[in-house]
């Protein structure tokens, strides 16, 4: 029998106690700097002479937290589904087809994978001005699932691959057409591939910058990253309180949806014994 | 090339669809810079006041943070979306005024408005005896000291030279703080030396339109940064400090001299009530001569704007003198307007007071195209010299003869 | 006849998709840099290759370009490093793996601004907490000036590289680790292998693919990316920490000369095609083999 879980479980922890207080350490600068009173925010003491929990309030109305936030929500489920959607029939055609054009597709992808969204932002803009669309979040939420289908694809046809055909030839032997497989079958196999997926697609809509900089101009339509860089850039005085409370509470929400995929992904594994 | 002329035509066609769609007759779209927080609000009850006394406009200010703002007017003069009225820095007015974005204001101005100005604030907006842009903001460099450093270190006086700046700076070191602040990151890096470039006789550009930094003048005032910063009589780490880092240590009593504008008196009242400073003005070189830098940001008007006549009405309204003092005031800026000048606000504060007699040596951004690629090479060129990683001379003749290529163009 | 046409009526969204949003703004990057062009983007004379002239002639672009390098590589391959065994423990079955999970993909739910923003702040010289921690630690007793130059500041820019590429390649790790069927290792085990040997002969072929991809795109992203080295120093001082990216970004939007920087765009974005096809090339002979 192998070491206790005991043991194990310290040894874990120990090992990986360095990357973990690095982790930590700028979300430990982020909470002492948002409770601390106004006038010891610039100095470099840790700890707060008394806590000050009135400052998340205060953010909160001061910078419009509330409406960015579901802006943020709105773009980044909106990238989200629409990237996985247009993703599953791609990445399904490119493991169970042969065709031609297969290899020329996947090169394709990939290109489109190269280039930063800053080298794009100027002919970007120009595409969305042209279609009249600045100011929509909508298009930046279809910019972000158009910025994602590819790595979609990729990621859901890497793992559609590894997923046996026998259990869909089974099915159709019993008579199930592809479509009813599809849906009974195989997509729920998947189910844990199209999380981590969909988790990355969340994850880099969540935190886009550049191209919500652009696109959007009033502030009733800003993102969390742009509201919250906006307390910080070019201004004469910078609130740090409430721009380490605006960041602190915008990794919230992402947060949660780790904690919670987190069981959904391990229970999700579980099914690869399959193979 | 036929494509190329094919694609060009189909963008310009969409985007006047969706311009068409998006100027709604009456309304007036304006970029904004962020000041501090207080500039969107103070758009906001312009908003309200204004749509109240003009029924039929309606105003829809964008509030752009500052480090993307030339950014995204690229971007928006690039696609033809740009807003009828946006605040810039005058220093980029050039370009906008050579590549025919920005209209000429002379035909909307009465006298009586342009007379609404002071001098020194409007005249770096008119190019070429027209008026492209109005001062919506304001401001001056002058020296900031903390009087209970220089007590702590005996001195009675601010300095009023570089060496007795030198001499003070020695004695504060010795009382345990940093002498002279140095802000050697980021925007105005490069004004930062000038203010010791122009007390050594030396300007941005020689008469004959060359780059200055080759002169005599300029590596004096090099050496003597250098020399101060290799002595410690500076915050150490000066290329990783822009100016909001220097202005933090000097609101923490941890610096005894900085030169910079006249909002840190505001940001003091409200983060450091009881440190107890002076304003003064900006040393003199060898001859007496200093200089002081000064800035103005500019409103100006897009030719493409469609709704010219109404912006025009807000520009008045917004230069009128109660709204320019609640601006100023909000902001911690100098007054641009001649009435406004005369409230008691600024003439009765020694600190503003101080600011405003150093106007008459303020030097602007010169107005040449390519300014900012010049103030780049500037400030690249003394992060060097702060480093020790060139040779003063050296380094300064190279930055010359780029910044000169620069000129020819 | 119908399953001959699906699989293209199936991957057409997505095609069309990234071909409008990607391919649409590169032409008109190409057209951008070979045509002179005013500081607000109308295009003027065709003038061919002369902005690529340009850059080629600027010791800071070369200069930018060998950093990129370092800056790629040092992260991607830190991050890689520290990532395969940080997943194999995340794997294990221990108390509060979930916890730790958690924490270790953490910063990946900071936009990378903020990130930047926050250890800018924590880095000052005189008033960041780092110096502060370090001090009341003991490990110093002066302030260092951490953004100040190069020599300190890079390192610093490529540990929080690092730190911020962990999560993703550790999610992808873990996702290639779960896939390998536990009775390989018992099998492994019965026949008296030791750990590192199942670690070289089970676990790192299996990961093979998982590993390739991570290098692949953690290869692109950081190559691109902009806020770490942006937000900390700007590039500076003198450009010595300058990057292609941020190289790109002050010569279009802050000198306005949008002609040299869309020729930088190409450039990057050839360079980044030349390596992924030479790197898939490669990672594809050694399956076949």
């Amino acid at each position: 029998m192998r070491k206790s879980k005991l043991v194990r479980s310290v040894i874990a922890w120990l090992l990986l106690s360095p990357l973990i207080v690095l982790t930590l350490f700028p979300f430990a600068v982020m909470f002492l700097t948002a409770v601390k009173p106004r006038p010891e925010v610039l100095s470099p003491t840790w700890w707060p002479s008394e806590f000050r929990w009135s400052n998340f309030a205060e953010m909160w109305v001061a910078t419009g937290f509330g409406r960015a936030l579901l802006n943020s929500l709105y773009v980044s489920v909106l990238a989200t589904v629409g990237a996985i959607i247009v993703a599953i029939p791609a990445a399904y055609a490119m493991s169970r087809f042969r065709f031609a054009g297969y290899g020329a597709m996947r090169q394709f992808l990939l290109i489109s994978q190269m280039i930063s969204s800053i080298v794009l932002v100027l002919g970007l803009f120009r595409l969305i001005a042209a279609w009249g669309l600045i100011e929509s979040t909508t298009a930046v939420g279809v910019v972000y699932m158009a910025f994602n289908v590819a790595f979609n694809v990729w990621m859901l046809q890497s793992y559609f691959d590894t997923i046996p055909r026998d259990l869909e030839e089974a099915a159709w032997m019993e008579g199930a057409g592809r479509w009813l497989t599809l849906r009974k079958v195989f997509l729920p196999l998947c189910l844990p591939a199209i999380a981590v997926t969909a988790i990355f697609t969340f994850i880099n809509a969540w935190n886009e910058f550049i191209i919500a900089l652009t696109i959007l101009r009033s502030q009733e339509n800003y993102t969390l990253p742009i509201q919250v860089f906006a307390l910080v850039a070019g201004r004469y005085t910078v609130e740090w309180h409430h721009v380490m409370a605006a960041a602190l509470l915008a990794t919230l929400p992402v947060a949660v949806l780790f904690a919670w995929l987190q069981r959904y992904l391990v229970r999700g594994l579980a099914l690869g014994a399959v193979k | 090339m036929k494509l190329a002329r094919w694609t060009a035509g189909l963008l310009a066609g969409l985007s006047m669809l969706a311009m068409a769609a998006q100027a709604y007759a009456g309304e007036v779209r304006v970029t904004v810079a962020e000041y501090s927080s207080k500039t969107g609000p103070y758009f906001e009850e312009v908003k309200k006041e204004f749509e109240a006394a003009n029924p039929g406009t309606t105003l829809k200010f964008e509030v752009v943070p500052w480090d993307v703002l030339l950014q995204k007017l690229t971007t928006d003069i690039t696609a033809g979306t740009n807003a009828d009225l946006s605040i810039i820095g005058t220093r980029w007015l050039i370009d906008f005024v050579q590549q025919g974005v920005a209209e000429p204001l002379d035909e909307y101005m009465t006298p009586d408005f342009k007379g609404r100005f002071i001098e020194t604030f409007l005249s770096p907006s008119i190019m070429e005896g027209k008026t492209y842009g109005l001062p919506i903001a304001a401001s001056a460099r002058a020296m900031y000291y903390n009087k209970e450093l220089f007590e702590k270190a005996g001195i009675a006086n601010p300095p009023s030279t570089w060496t007795e700046l030198q001499e003070d700076a020695r004695k504060i070191k010795a009382a345990g703080a940093f002498g002279y602040g140095i802000q050697g990151k980021e925007i105005e890096t490069d004004v930062y030396y000038y203010y010791a470039m122009w007390s050594f006789g030396t300007e941005i550009l020689n008469k004959d339109g060359s780059s200055g930094l080759s002169t005599p003048g300029a590596l004096e005032a090099a050496k003597l940064y250098k020399s101060m910063i290799d002595e410690g009589l500076t915050q150490p780490g000066v290329t990783s400090m822009n100016r909001e880092d220097v202005m933090a240590l000097f609101k923490q009593g941890k610096v005894g001299m900085m030169i910079t504008a006249p909002f840190m008196m505001n940001q003091i009242k409200e983060e450091a009530p009881s440190l107890k400073y002076g304003v003064a003005a900006i040393p003199a070189g060898p001859t007496g001569a200093r200089g002081t830098y000064g800035v103005t940001d500019s409103i100006i008007m897009f030719k493409n704007s469609k709704n010219k006549e109404e912006a025009w009405k807000l520009l008045d309204f917004l230069f009128s003198t109660e709204q320019r003092a609640k601006f100023t005031q909000n902001e911690g800026l100098l007054p641009v307007n001649k009435e406004e000048a005369k409230m008691d606000y600024y003439t009765k504060d020694a600190g503003l007071a101080a600011f405003t007699a150093l106007l008459p040596e303020a030097r602007f951004a010169p107005v040449i195209p390519g300014w900012e690629e010049i103030a780049q090479i500037t400030s690249d060129a003394v992060q060097k010299i702060y480093l020790g990683q060139g040779e003063p001379e050296a380094t300064l003749k190279d930055a010359a003869a780029k910044a000169n290529g620069v000129l020819k163009k | 006849m119908y399953s001959r046409a699906l699989p293209y009526l199936l991957i057409l969204p997505s095609l069309f998709l990234a071909a409008v949003v990607i391919f649409w703004p590169v032409y008109d990057l190409v057209q951008i840099s070979t045509h002179d062009v005013s500081r607000f983007g109308q295009l003027r004379d065709f003038i061919g290759l002369a902005n690529f002239a340009a850059l080629a002639d600027d010791p800071d672009f070369m200069a930018a370009l060998w950093r990129t390098g370092l800056w790629t590589l040092s992260v991607v391959a830190g991050a890689l490093v520290l990532s395969i065994p940080v997943a194999m423990i995340l794997n294990s079955d221990f108390y509060g793996r979930s916890v730790a999970r958690v924490i270790i993909l953490l910063p990946w739910a900071v936009s990378l601004t903020m990130t930047a923003v926050v250890w800018r702040w924590a880095l000052n010289g005189e008033s960041g907490m780092l110096n502060s921690a370090l001090m009341g630690l003991g490990i110093i007793d002066q302030n260092i000036q951490w953004l100040a130059s190069a020599s300190t500041a890079f390192p610093m820019q490529v540990l929080i590289g690092v730190l911020v590429t962990v999560p993703f390649t550790v999610t992808i790790f873990l996702g290639g680790l779960s896939s390998i069927p536990d009775d390989l290792y018992e099998a492994a085990a019965l026949e008296g292998a030791s750990g590192w040997q199942q670690f070289r002969t089970i676990t790192l072929p299996l990961l093979k693919p998982f590993i390739n991809i991570a290098i692949v795109l953690n290869m692109i992203y950081v190559f691109n990316s902009f806020p770490i080295i942006w937000v900390m120093t700007q590039g500076g001082p003198a450009n010595s920490t300058d990057i292609l990216v941020t190289y790109l970004y002050k010569l279009a939007f802050r000198v306005g000369k949008l002609g040299e920087a869309s020729a930088v765009s190409l450039v990057m974005f050839a360079i980044l095609l030349v390596f992924t096809m030479i790197y898939v090339r490669l990672a594809m002979r050694e399956r076949e083999a």
